[in-house]
């Protein structure tokens, strides 16, 4: 069984277990397609992704298919609707809890990707990243009746693991909910206040009835064994 | 570097999550701007904190919301075309100011030269017709196919969702049994299984299912852990494909699983005959 690391960073065996069934998947979806001529050397197809022209013609990695939405090519932004509508449906849904306005802003988030892809930087992380931090900005501006958020989506920074197939998205997805179901209740529910309701220390403090201090301690508490937990 | 006094961790999260205001966000904010050490832990942070929303509870997008992103998309890029039409139109009729002082010949040679073109004209419109025909045609059936994919999504979502109710129904008075249903196709090498009423193991260990074929040896097929509830489930994990099972079966390893099953089968069953 292969077992690739993409970063220096590596998570738990259970991810990497996950993952190198992904490179398996991905190997058998390409045994399906191509014949060995076109991975004579059995390269993981990770290793092959940013061949320039591949003999469909078929660009599949996000970056091409944000290229392809820049030259306003609509099945390419199509195909990132399929492969991130539902996380970031889901995302918009758990802040706003109305399924309406949280279709009004999955419609927003992939429009604004049509209108401006440039907005993506890569060197800040993934593409599943970014529309996750942009998604819930967005709706935590809208539960806030904020305006959007003033230069933070130019500068935000996003997560680099890839969430770009179902595989990777699902690995990620357990992984960071054991980490969750793995802190203390308290620690939780205040990490949960902060990041779905874009509540302050302050409002927490006020929200739960804990004092101010003991907030900003189990929050920290929170960030430092979500870290573990997403890097163990 | 700020003088060695840097902003707490918790702080450097509510930045990065854009919830601060006031003099707590400038004080932040000015920080950052002279401190790497800082801006480190800010993108360390942030990346951890952008994973958050996978937390949230699975939701298929709403079956007609795909529709919907391509109208907005056609419509924004309606009026460029408006404008790309406009030029040959203002062409025409520059065209027909020229035919008052060109010589009456060549005007009858384009009357005859429009007669031709009119019939290539019907043609073309009726090539029209069936394309907007054909284009009807796979418009139905891409609704259908994406009809069927929103459904499948509803029914994997509904399988995965931590917070579906779920019941094993058993003989009145019978204790709930740690239970485990899978559906598994072998052609396919696809697998979704469900447990119940799973018990909570150590924090070392981890609950591993396994395809045991009729012959060789028995097949890894996820590890998992049940929630607070016992319920559990592995959705299509990575299987070779035509390898029926002769029995399916669970054990307990280590957390992080085994490629040989080492512990004890908690559950076992063997698929009905008949598939």
């Amino acid at each position: 069984m292969h077992v690739t690391k993409d970063r220096g960073n590596p998570r738990s065996s259970y991810v990497l277990a996950l993952k190198s069934c992904i490179l398996w998947q991905e190997r058998r979806k390409t045994a399906l397609m191509t014949d060995d001529s076109d991975n004579p050397m059995g390269l993981p197809l990770r290793s092959q992704k940013n061949v320039p022209s591949s003999k469909r013609g078929e660009p599949v990695d996000d970056d091409l298919l944000l290229r392809r939405v820049s030259q306003k090519d609509s099945s390419a932004l199509t195909k990132l609707f399929d492969t991130y509508g539902g996380m970031v449906y889901s995302v918009a849904l758990r802040v706003l809890h109305d399924a309406a306005r949280a279709e009004d802003l999955l419609q927003e988030v992939f429009f604004q990707l049509w209108r401006k892809p440039e907005s993506f930087v890569s060197g800040r992380g993934s593409l599943g990243g970014w529309l996750l931090v942009v998604t819930r900005n967005r709706a935590i501006d809208i539960l806030r009746r904020k305006r959007p958020t003033e230069s933070v989506d130019d500068n935000l920074l996003a997560s680099a693991e890839s969430l770009a197939s179902e595989v990777e998205r699902e690995a990620m997805m357990q992984q960071v909910r054991r980490a969750l179901v793995g802190l203390p209740a308290e620690q939780r529910h205040i990490l949960e206040l902060a990041y779905f309701e874009g509540l302050s220390h302050t409002e927490i403090a006020e929200r739960t009835g804990q004092p101010l201090g003991t907030v900003k301690t189990r929050m920290r508490s929170g960030l430092m064994s979500l870290r573990k937990a997403l890097q163990a | 570097m700020n003088g060695g006094v840097h902003i707490a961790q918790e702080d450097l999260a509510l930045y990065g999550m854009g919830n601060l205001q006031g003099e707590e966000l400038a004080r932040v904010r000015t920080h950052l701007q002279s401190c790497a050490a800082c801006q480190e832990e800010l993108s360390t942070l942030a990346a951890d904190l952008s994973l958050l929303g996978l937390g949230a509870e699975a939701h298929p997008v709403p079956a007609h919301a795909r529709a919907r992103l391509l109208e907005s998309v056609q419509d924004e890029m309606e009026p460029a075309a408006v404008s790309q039409v406009h030029p040959i139109t203002s062409l025409s009729t520059t065209g027909r100011r020229r035919t008052a002082w060109i010589p009456w010949v060549i005007a009858a040679g384009l009357a005859v030269g429009a007669t031709g073109l009119g019939v290539k004209v019907n043609t073309m419109q009726q090539q029209l017709q069936e394309r907007s025909r054909m284009l009807a045609q796979s418009q139905q059936e891409a609704m259908r196919s994406r009809e069927e994919a929103a459904r499948s999504e509803r029914v994997l979502a509904l399988l995965k969702a931590p917070q579906a109710q779920r019941a094993t129904l058993t003989a009145a008075k019978t204790p709930a049994e740690p239970t485990g249903h899978a559906i598994y196709l072998a052609e396919r090498g696809e697998l979704i299984f469900q447990g119940s009423h799973l018990k909570s193991l150590p924090e070392d260990k981890a609950y591993e299912l396994w395809v045991i074929p009729q012959n060789g040896a028995p097949i890894p097929a996820g590890v998992f852990r049940p929630d607070r509830s016992g319920d559990a489930s592995v959705v299509m994990p990575p299987l070779p494909t035509g390898v029926p099972a002769k029995v399916f079966a669970i054990t307990v390893e280590r957390a992080e699983g085994v490629a040989k099953p080492e512990g004890p089968i908690v559950l076992s069953g063997v698929p009905m005959p008949g598939a």
